[in-house]
Order: structure tokens, then C-alpha cells, then sequence
């Protein structure tokens, strides 16, 4: 049985692992928008390395990883990937939002099926120890 | 072959790299929730994990010469195979149960990204 406490270590989890990839991708293209196109892949790197937004960027990611690391301990991988692609519907709206991007009514339809696609799996179980409780999907062949 | 077979086949590459470091990754999460003997865990736990992360340093690689040959858009469209890579590897190497909801989900998520970088 899934216990009530580790659905709200999932929910957390996955709400967590969200977010940070929203801040650390609105981070980096806020960072990389100063980075002339010209420069060479060492330069990038000098760069990557020295700026505090970009260090920044670092510290996000490493969290991210410990993040995800606790959520793989209480869901499937094939459960919590397809999840945090709600990540992409985050990050669209923080560039309206943040950086003033336009966003196009084609991009509205993407984060709507995006948020369905995220829905059905949502509805599935989110390990394999917890099938008999919550899952209310059949099996694929 | 052209830049853009080129770019497309290396971002395939790296979908199928992102598949195998999650993987690695999920494998240390297992051993740690079955943790027994501290010592033996502790090396397997952290093992996976730099299994995982040098197949996504060799990933960030690729995918940075992806970049220098395709448009943003089109590599970000091309690397959200990625949720379908993780899952058949999932299911081929963890043994997970993945359903035709969950197949359906992953569908609509792909179709949906799509959407948002195809037109960023």
C-alpha cells in the first residue's frame, strides 16, 4: 500500500523537482542571453564558470539531483519522468512572466496537452508495490 | 549526410544516453530503499550515481554540438524523445509496468512539447 505519508513525498518531491527545473532553466536563459553567439565553446565554458548566475545555476542543478534521487525511492522512473515534463508548461509561463516573451496560441494548445498527457499518467500508479491499491489503468500486453 | 542528420542523430544519441543515466540513477534510489549492509550500499548507492552523472557530462557534451548544428527549437523538440527513451528503458531494464495510460500520457506530453518549442 502506498501510504498517505509517501504520497505527500511524491507530491512534494514532484513539485520541488518542477520548480527548481523552472528557476534553473529561467536562470540560464537569462544568463545566456549576455553571452555574444561568436564566442568559442571554451570561452562559454570560461564563462559558465565565472558568472554567479550561472553558479547559481550549479547549486539548482546539484539540488535538482538530491531531489530526484528521494523521489526515484518512492516512484517509478517511468512515473516521475513523464511528471516533471510539466517543466516545459513552468518554464513557458516564467518567460511571459519573468523575461516578457509572447507566447503563440499553438504554444496554449502544447501546455494544455501537455497538462493532459501529465493528468492520465497521474492517474496511473506510482510505483509498481502499489498496483493493487492504485491503479486504475489496465496492464499493456 | 547533411548538419542536420547529423544533429538530429546526435540528439537521438543523447535521448538514448539520458535513458541509460536515469537508470543508473533509479538503480542507486533501489539500493539505498534496500539498504542492509551500510558499507556494501553505500559503495553500489554512490557507484549508480557516477554512472549516472558521467553519462550525462557525455550528454551535455554531445548536445552541446547538437546545438552548434540545429536550431534550439528544433534539438529541444527532437530531445523530448527523451520521456520515451526513460520509459522503454524502464520497462526493459527495471522491469516497471508501464501501462497504455501511461503510454497514452506520455504520447499527448511528446505531442504537447512539441507544440510549445516547435513554436518558441
Amino acid at each position: 500500500m502506498f501510504r498517505q505519508a509517501l504520497r505527500w513525498r511524491l507530491a512534494a518531491g514532484l513539485f520541488l523537482a518542477v520548480a527548481l527545473d523552472t528557476a534553473t532553466q529561467t536562470l540560464w536563459k537569462i544568463g545566456a542571453a549576455d553571452i555574444a553567439s561568436d564566442v568559442s565553446l571554451w570561452q562559454t565554458l570560461d564563462v559558465l564558470a565565472n558568472r554567479t548566475i550561472f553558479q547559481v545555476v550549479g547549486v539548482l542543478m546539484l539540488v535538482k539531483l538530491v531531489n530526484w534521487l528521494k523521489l526515484l525511492e518512492v516512484a517509478d522512473l517511468s512515473y516521475a519522468k513523464p511528471v516533471t515534463s510539466l517543466s516545459y508548461v513552468t518554464v513557458a509561463l516564467a518567460s511571459v512572466l519573468v523575461l516578457g516573451e509572447r507566447m503563440r496560441w499553438q504554444q496554449v494548445a502544447g501546455i494544455a496537452v501537455v497538462v493532459a498527457g501529465v493528468w492520465l499518467i497521474s492517474r496511473t500508479s506510482p510505483a509498481d508495490h502499489d498496483a493493487p491499491q492504485a491503479a486504475p489503468d489496465a496492464a499493456a500486453p | 549526410m547533411t548538419g542536420t542528420t547529423l544533429g538530429v542523430l546526435i540528439v537521438l544519441v543523447c535521448t538514448v544516453l539520458e535513458g541509460i543515466a536515469q537508470v543508473f540513477l533509479k538503480l542507486s534510489a533501489m539500493s539505498a530503499a534496500r539498504a542492509k549492509d551500510l558499507g556494501a550500499a553505500w559503495v553500489r548507492r554512490y557507484g549508480w550515481i557516477a554512472l549516472g552523472v558521467a553519462f550525462y557530462l557525455v550528454e551535455i557534451g554531445l548536445y552541446t554540438i547538437a546545438l552548434r548544428i540545429l536550431t534550439v527549437s528544433a534539438a529541444f523538440a527532437v530531445s523530448s524523445l527523451s520521456f520515451v527513451t526513460v520509459t522503454v528503458f524502464a520497462a526493459w531494464m527495471l522491469h516497471e509496468r508501464v501501462t497504455r495510460v501511461r503510454w497514452l500520457g506520455i504520447g499527448l506530453i511528446l505531442g504537447g512539447v512539441t507544440l510549445i518549442v516547435a513554436y518558441a
